[in-house]
């Protein structure tokens, strides 16, 4: 069984105990003492046992109920050892009156660890609800008291306890309305509380009516108890832990409870009126300002705080147009950037084509001319085979800009590949041969594809033309055309220089040229192969390649077979 | 093919001119050479050639242009025009086609293929 339980059923039973007890006893007075003490002990054990990250919060409970019990002890001591009532003020009411600032101060502890802005509306209501309370206590329980007897140290010390009565339920109210959370242990510790106001506010409207026993005391032997049981539950831990922002909520009760506070004034005017007493004008109307003054503070509050979040609101709706704007400035970019590349695609097109068309046309007129040497001829050779390159990579480059601008446009067609690639080698018969290459077609058997008759024939020229490039002279070059199961092989075998495995992987990039042939200074762009690439892709088909250094380079096409469903 | 032809040509760009008017003199045919559209219009209704050459990015009116008021003339529609171009697109030349060409060769072009596509064109 858990020990807060053992604790309050022994507590119980004590108090049980106590009302079966002879009235008056010594045995009786012993066991009130014996649970006040108790009850401090328990406190102690409780923070001890569990260690609350604010264990100041609960010894100053502890101090604060061991002060009441001693001031019990001492009334008793009166009782048994001088025989007679204790003197105005004794050595219990300094000890009773020191209980209750330790109590409220632990209390105002606990809820240290709440956002400040929380706290601060917690306190300005609990406030409200004090000074309401305060009123009440004033007008209906100590202002008959200042009227009572003439001793004024008497009178203070009457008036002490229900002043007190008000700091511990300001305290109180304080540690509800901050958003303690709602345990277990909260419980115990409200209840305690509750019990001690009532029964000093019952016996504080006519304490002649209690004599020094009575039923009364049920009320503070509960508090005593509920308070160490209250520190004996494990969710007291949960008190003083900090706990995740929430804004202060504005509940039915509580709007309820501070309705109630504000009504005070009225009220008493009405109840006064009733009983036809003499209303007690000052403390009324001070009560009431004070009470304007903390709504005023309240509103003042929470209109910074709208503010505050409209402000915030602001700065996060700028932030967004901010970057909204910035989002349509860098759009415009973009688009003006791609405007740019579309310009300068067709300054290639055009511009570059154009003192190409006079320089390849006017050798060519030059070279058909029949008085030239061989030595000019060959010159003028070297000139167009060089016009030629660049007329290549000019068109190169184009189509890459096009392809990355997503313009690439297939014409696809019925086509036969076989032919396409008899074609193609057809033409490359004469370079073949030039650099003492054989040039083999195997491509009989008919292979049609869906494709693009102009783009097949850049795949195949561009793949044929690097298979002659890279081949030394007395090589060969196999070019093979095939169907099979769905597909249409294409295969171009040289046995060439090779590839370098750390190669092959990159071979398809834009711009990448293999460490041999940058050593080498063997021409290119580096845009063949991944033109190649693209246009296989864009057929649905894929190209690999296998390579093995010194012995020979194979690239393998593969596209779909057929007409396209 | 029957006697001299006469060939008109367009281009803005002199060299090439020049170039296509010695390419297709040296196959036997008398050559108008002119810089732009608006002669090239002008021309074709002066001294009524039996073909017409025409670049197609020529300064105010272009290639494409002449070639459509050509074959909105009744007297003119039935001119054979070989289109030149610089715009080596699948599209550039599907585009005169559907205009009313009757050849299309792409810049640069060999002078030997531009002068058998001429031949074939000539009546």
């Amino acid at each position: 069984m858990p020990l807060a339980r053992v604790y309050l059923l022994a507590g119980l039973a004590a108090i049980g105990l106590y009302f079966v007890l002879p009235w008056g006893s010594r045995g009786q007075s012993l066991l009130y003492d014996l649970i006040g003490v108790t009850s401090a002990v328990g406190v102690v054990v409780g923070t001890r046992k569990h260690r609350p990250s604010l264990s100041a919060a609960w010894y100053l409970f502890a101090a604060g109920l061991m002060a009441f019990a001693i001031g019990d002890i001492v009334f008793d001591l009166y009782s048994w050892v001088w025989h007679r009532d204790p003197p105005i003020p004794s050595m219990a009411d300094v000890s009773y009156l020191a209980g209750y600032p330790f109590l409220a101060v632990g209390l105002v502890l606990l809820v240290r660890r709440v956002r400040r802005e929380e706290r601060r509306v917690g306190m300005i209501d609990a406030a409200l609800l004090t000074v309401a309370f305060g009123i009440c206590q004033w007008i209906f329980v100590m202002h008959p008291l200042v009227n009572g007897s003439g001793d004024w140290v008497a009178n203070l010390v009457a008036l002490s306890y229900p002043a007190m009565d008000v700091l511990l339920l300001a305290a109180l109210v304080f540690l509800a309305l901050t958003s303690a959370r709602r345990t277990v242990a909260y419980r115990y510790l409200t209840a305690s509380i509750v019990l001690t106001l009532v029964a000093d506010e019952i016996y504080g409207i006519s304490p002649e009516r209690f004599p020094a026993t009575s039923w009364l005391d049920v009320g503070w032997l509960l508090a005593y108890v509920l308070w160490a049981v209250s520190a004996l539950t494990p969710s007291m831990r949960d008190l003083s832990a900090p706990r995740a922002a929430r804004g202060p909520r504005l509940s039915h009760l509580r709007l309820l409870m501070l309705g109630g506070a504000l009504a005070t004034a009225p009220v008493i005017l009405f109840v006064e009126r009733l009983a036809h007493r003499k209303v007690d004008v000052v403390p009324l109307a001070v009560g009431s300002a004070a009470l304007s003054g903390l709504v005023l503070l309240r509103l003042v509050g929470l209109i910074r705080s709208a503010d505050r979040s409209r402000r915030a609101e602001r700065a996060a709706r700028a932030e967004v147009e901010s970057a909204h704007r910035q989002l349509a400035r860098q759009n415009a970019q973009l688009r003006e950037a791609d405007r740019l590349k579309d310009e300068f695609v067709a300054l290639i097109s055009h511009d570059l084509r154009t003192p190409l068309t006079s320089i390849i046309g006017y050798l060519e007129l030059t070279l058909d001319d029949g008085n030239l040497t061989e030595k000019q001829r060959g010159y003028l050779d070297v000139a167009d085979r060089n016009a030629d390159r660049l007329l290549h990579l000019v068109n190169d480059l184009l189509f890459v800009a096009r392809l990355e601008a997503g313009q690439l446009q297939l014409h696809p067609s019925e086509l036969d590949l076989a032919a396409v690639a008899r074609q193609s080698v057809a033409e490359a018969g004469p370079r073949a041969a030039a650099n003492g290459i054989e040039l083999i077609c195997e491509a009989d058997a008919a292979a049609p594809v869906q494709a693009d008759r102009g783009r097949m024939f850049q795949v195949l020229d561009n793949l044929v033309s690097n298979a002659i490039k890279f081949t030394p002279s007395g090589g060969d070059v196999r070019v093979s055309v095939a169907p099979m199961n769905g597909v249409v092989r294409l295969e171009i075998a040289d046995t060439g220089i090779g590839i370098a495995p750390e190669d092959q992987q990159r071979l398809f990039e834009r711009f990448f040229r293999t460490s041999t042939v940058a050593q080498r200074q063997i021409p290119g762009t580096g845009l063949g192969l991944y033109i190649a690439r693209a246009i296989v892709e864009a057929h649905g088909g894929s190209i690999a390649v296998r390579s093995e250094p010194g012995e020979g380079t194979s690239f393998c096409v593969e596209l779909p077979a057929g007409a396209r469903a | 093919m029957s006697g001299q032809r006469l060939v008109l040509i367009a281009d803005d760009d002199a060299d090439i001119l020049a170039l296509v008017k010695a390419v297709l003199e040296r196959s036997g045919h008398e050559v108008v050479a002119v810089g732009d559209g608006a002669e090239a219009l002008a021309s074709v209704h002066a001294r009524k050639p039996d073909l017409a050459v025409l670049d197609i990015s020529m300064p105010h009116v272009d290639g494409l242009e002449v070639l459509r008021r050509l074959r909105a003339d009744v007297e003119t529609s039935g001119l054979p025009v070989i289109l030149l171009s610089a715009q080596a697109q699948e599209a550039d030349v599907e585009r005169g086609f559907a205009t009313g060409a009757s050849g299309y060769v792409k810049k640069p072009f060999s002078p030997r293929e531009l002068a058998e596509r001429v031949a074939e064109l000539l009546p």
